[in-house]
C-alpha cells in the first residue's frame, strides 16, 4: 500500500475580482499546489449568488483550493486574515492524507 | 456572446474609421464622452445621497456605475439606428471605450472625499486596481477590436465579415433573451432595492440621456452619432464597473449597484430609453 503522509487543505470561497491576489498571497506562502474551481451559485447570509457570466465577475466565487504543509497553510491563514471581513472571504482548513508529500 | 458582440462592433467601428478618415468630429466626441463619464457620477451620487437616502459608500459605488457605461445598451442602440436609416459613425465605438474608465475614478474620489474612513479599508494594491481599471476585460477586447479595424479595413475585413456581420443580429437577440432572465432573477431576489432607488433608475437615464443629447447637437454631431452619446450616456455599467468596485469597496453592495443597472437600467433603456434618446437627438439636432 502507498505510504501516505498528512498535509493541510485550504479551500477559499473568493470573488473572481479578488482571484489574482489570493493566488500572488499562496505564491508568497509557498504553496506550490492548487486549483481554482468555478462555482455555479450558492448562498450566504448576504443572500443568494449566481455565476451570471454576464457581469465581469463581480457577482461571481470561485473556489481556491490548495494542499501544502502546515506552516505554509498558516502562513497563507495569516496573510488572507486582513481581507476576510472587507471582502467577505470564507476560509477553511483540513486535513487531507496525500500520496508523493513532496509534491505539497 | 458577450465577447462575439464586443469584437463585432469594435471591428466594425475600426473598418467604418477607416473608411471615413479621421475627422475632427472624431476628437469632439471623445472630449464630449469624457465629459459626461466624469460628470455624471457627482450628479447622480448627490441624487443618490439625498433622494435615494444611501451612505457614501454605496452612492459612490452606483454613481459610477452611472457614469460608465453599458456596452450591449450601445450594441443594441446602434442596431436601431442603422436600422432606422441614422447609423452612427464608427469612431463611437471609441467614444463607448473611453467612457467606461473615467467614472471609475471618479466614483473612488467620491467615497474617499465623502466615505466614513473607519469603516474598513479595501486593502487593495494600486497595480491591481489600475489593472482593473485601465485594463479590464471589456476595455481591452473593444479598443483591440477597433484598431485591428482600424488596420484593416474593407479589404481586410471581408474575409471574416461573413463571421461579425451575418450572425450579429440573432446573436444579439439570443444575448438579449440571456440577460432579460438573469435581470428578471436579480429583481426577483433583490432585498437592498427600495422604490426610492428604483425611481433613481429610470430617473438617470432619462436624464442623463437628454443631457448626452444636448451635449451632442451642442457640439455638432451629426444626428445618429448624437443619439448614440445619448445612449452611452444614458447606459449604466454591469461589467467593467462592477468588478472595480468589489476590489476597490468592498464594503459596498454589490446587489444594490448591480440589481439598479441590470435589472432596473438596462431593460428600460433597451425597451423604452433608446427609442426616446433617438427621438431627442433627431429633435435636437434638427434644432
Amino acid at each position: 500500500m502507498a505510504k501516505t503522509v498528512i498535509r493541510k487543505k485550504i479551500e477559499v470561497l473568493v470573488d473572481m475580482p479578488l482571484l489574482s491576489r489570493i493566488e500572488k498571497l499562496a505564491e508568497q506562502a509557498a504553496i506550490k499546489f492548487f486549483m481554482v474551481l468555478p462555482t455555479r451559485g450558492g448562498g450566504t447570509e448576504q443572500g443568494r449568488w449566481y455565476d451570471d457570466r454576464v457581469t465581469g465577475g463581480a457577482g461571481t466565487k470561485v473556489l481556491f483550493s490548495a494542499i501544502t504543509t502546515e506552516e505554509n497553510a498558516s502562513n497563507f491563514i495569516n496573510a488572507l486574515e486582513p481581507l476576510l471581513d472587507s471582502y467577505g472571504i470564507i476560509v477553511t482548513r483540513s486535513d487531507v492524507e496525500v500520496i508523493r508529500s513532496a509534491k505539497f | 456572446m458577450s465577447l462575439y458582440l464586443m469584437a463585432a462592433i469594435g471591428l466594425k467601428g475600426g473598418v467604418e474609421v477607416n473608411s471615413a478618415g479621421f475627422t475632427p468630429d472624431l476628437i469632439v466626441a471623445a472630449l464630449a464622452g469624457l465629459a459626461l463619464s466624469c460628470l455624471i457620477p457627482i450628479g447622480a451620487f448627490f441624487a443618490l445621497r439625498s433622494f435615494g437616502r444611501l451612505d457614501a459608500v454605496n452612492a459612490s459605488a452606483v454613481a459610477a456605475h452611472y457614469g460608465s457605461v453599458s456596452v450591449v445598451t450601445f450594441v443594441t442602440g446602434a442596431e436601431f439606428l442603422t436600422t432606422n436609416g441614422m447609423g452612427a459613425a464608427g469612431y463611437m465605438v471609441a467614444v463607448l471605450a473611453l467612457m467606461e474608465t473615467p467614472a471609475i475614478i471618479v466614483g473612488l474620489f467620491l467615497a474617499s472625499r465623502y466615505g466614513d474612513k473607519s469603516k474598513g479599508s479595501a486593502h487593495q494594491t494600486r497595480g491591481e486596481l489600475l489593472h482593473e481599471t485601465l485594463l479590464n476585460g471589456s476595455v481591452v477586447l473593444l479598443t483591440g477590436s477597433f484598431l485591428i479595424g482600424l488596420i484593416a479595413g474593407k479589404d481586410g475585413f471581408a474575409p471574416i465579415a461573413p463571421v461579425f456581420e451575418t450572425g450579429f443580429r440573432g446573436i444579439l437577440c439570443l444575448f438579449l433573451l440571456d440577460m432579460g432572465l438573469v435581470a428578471a432573477r436579480r429583481l426577483r431576489e433583490a432585498k437592498s432595492l427600495t422604490l426610492r432607488l428604483t425611481v433613481l433608475a429610470i430617473i438617470f437615464p432619462i436624464v442623463n440621456g437628454m443631457i448626452g443629447a444636448s451635449l451632442g447637437a451642442l457640439v455638432g454631431l451629426d444626428a445618429g452619432s448624437t443619439a448614440a452619446l445619448a445612449i452611452l450616456a444614458a447606459s449604466a455599467s454591469y461589467i467593467a464597473v462592477p468588478a472595480a468596485m468589489r476590489l476597490a469597496l468592498p464594503q459596498a453592495d454589490s446587489g444594490l449597484y448591480l440589481t439598479m443597472s441590470l435589472a432596473v437600467t438596462f431593460p428600460f433603456n433597451i425597451i423604452f430609453g433608446i427609442p426616446f434618446y433617438t427621438y431627442l437627438a433627431t429633435t435636437f439636432a434638427q434644432g
